[in-house]
């Protein structure tokens, strides 16, 4: 905790102040573009449902990237396995995550007189799948990372624009097909509309693709951590 | 006891490689205190962390018998956002003492004042020196890892640690590495010789500094 919030001042709050900023400046450029969201009537609860979302993978992949990395002190002790390490931040990120989701979504949700008919099943599968995602490229990045920094740039860079193309601050129905169909092929996209299911009872999110979605997280998974046992090699050495 | 048997490690750094150990099969007995010896960059870090077993072996294996403590260097292995007092809990928590006791234990050894309490990052590279030797010294183990600490501090702690680590060694052993022989005569009484991926237990450390010592005048 306080090694990765100690540093700033004002700490934990940042976590918190993060989301919001985000969501409040979505909220107000596309308030001045058009009249009602999406979906419902608010538009900082239809950000923030989506920004959320993407969120829980989005935070806990960068984070646990660089767990080993950040942690290189602490692996110097025999009994700390760089399992450990990852383990632990993909806790206090899942956690921390969910925190400002409880925290913004149940602030909006009272302002905005959302009718309160949330469905758990929705949203905590939503959020188990995309930090599955986001555990299972994140092993696979802390390998790939330290073998070839080249890869790191580029995945920065190919990564970029994920935020545009995960029908955040738009439902991928509303798209051209064209579009639509792309956005679709994102499994980001489908963890966003699954998780405005859990929020919106009336959205029927046409082309949501629960299997395709559990397919992929499970072979990120996979992926991940078997990059992570064959990669030991690299990852404790300097 | 710790005995390597046909152990080879390979490392690679920037695309180079270079064999640390090759094919090497030894025993450490217990009871005695050992010197490592070889020239820069021959890998005596790499072998201590082979030994503490935060590195694998590429081929061979190492068995190891008794408490072996995490390789004690300058560098430290404390997380810098921390506090010295929360590294010290980390430490007891992972190693399983007694958390208090440790604390009390590192805080009246490593004369820290106030600053034991603040982040590590904000140490000076003597108060982290101090601050690992007084965790080392204050979780018992049969083997202690010495990575070129000895000389810390000003005079005064430089005797204080001295005396502690001499009544530890009554009942540890010390596998050192070090630059000045003087501090290997001080702890250890037999010697291994790191040369080109081969390793060469000497009964008598002096045997194994007058070997190191050909061998630097060779290149």
């Amino acid at each position: 905790m306080s090694s990765r919030f100690g540093r700033n001042p004002g700490g934990y709050l940042w976590a918190l102040l993060d989301p919001i900023s985000h969501i409040a400046f979505m909220s107000i450029i596309f308030m001045a573009i058009s009249r009602t969201p999406a979906l419902g009537t608010s538009f900082p609860l239809f950000f923030a449902t989506g920004y959320i979302a993407f969120q829980f993978y989005q935070s806990l992949a960068g984070y646990l990237a660089s767990a080993i990395s950040g942690n290189r002190a602490l692996l110097s002790y025999p009994a700390v396995a760089p399992i450990d390490t990852v383990f632990s931040r993909y806790l206090l990120q899942l956690l921390t995550t969910a925190l400002v989701g409880v925290c913004v979504l149940g602030a909006l949700i009272v302002y905005a007189k959302h009718p309160a008919a949330l469905h758990f099943p929705h949203l905590l599968s939503a959020i188990l799948k995309a930090s599955w995602i986001a555990l299972g490229i994140g092993l696979a990045n802390i390998v790939l990372f330290a073998r070839f920094p080249l890869y790191e740039k580029l995945f920065g860079v190919v990564m970029r624009p994920l935020f545009l193309v995960s029908g955040i601050f738009y439902l991928p129905e509303a798209l051209p097909p064209a579009a639509r169909d792309l956005v679709l092929l994102n499994p980001l996209s489908h963890i966003v509309m699954e998780f405005r299911m859990g929020v919106y009872p009336q959205y029927r999110a046409l082309g949501y693709d629960a299997e395709y979605v559990a397919w992929f997280a499970c072979i990120c998974l996979m992926i991940g951590m078997s990059l992570f046992t064959f990669g030991r090699g690299v990852i404790r050495a300097r | 006891m710790i005995r390597l048997d046909r152990a080879t490690k390979l490392v690679r750094m920037k695309g180079v490689r270079k064999t640390i150990i090759d094919d090497v099969s030894l025993t450490i007995p217990r009871g005695k205190s050992v010197g490592l010896l070889g020239r820069n960059g021959a890998g005596k870090s790499t072998l201590l962390q082979i030994i503490a077993g935060t590195l694998d072996l590429d081929s061979g294996r190492i068995v190891k018998e008794g408490k072996i403590s995490w390789p004690l260097g300058f560098q430290g292995s404390f997380q810098g956002n921390l506090s010295g007092e929360q590294n010290v809990r980390f430490v007891a928590r992972i190693y399983g003492v007694d958390t208090q006791e440790l604390v009390a234990y590192v805080k009246d050894f490593a004369e820290l004042g106030e600053f034991f309490q603040a982040p590590v990052r904000t140490y000076s590279s003597g108060m982290k020196a101090r601050l690992a030797f007084g965790v080392s010294m204050g979780v018992r183990f049969d083997y202690y890892l010495v990575d070129e600490i000895t000389a810390v501090g000003d005079t005064n702690f430089k005797r204080k640690s001295q005396k502690v680590f001499r009544e530890r060694l009554s009942g540890s052993d010390v596998i050192m590495v070090s630059h000045s022989a003087s501090a290997l005569r001080d702890y250890c009484e037999t010697g291994i010789v790191l040369e080109d991926g081969k390793l060469t237990y000497y009964d008598d450390l002096e045997h194994a500094i007058d070997v190191h010592e050909n061998n630097m005048k060779r290149h």
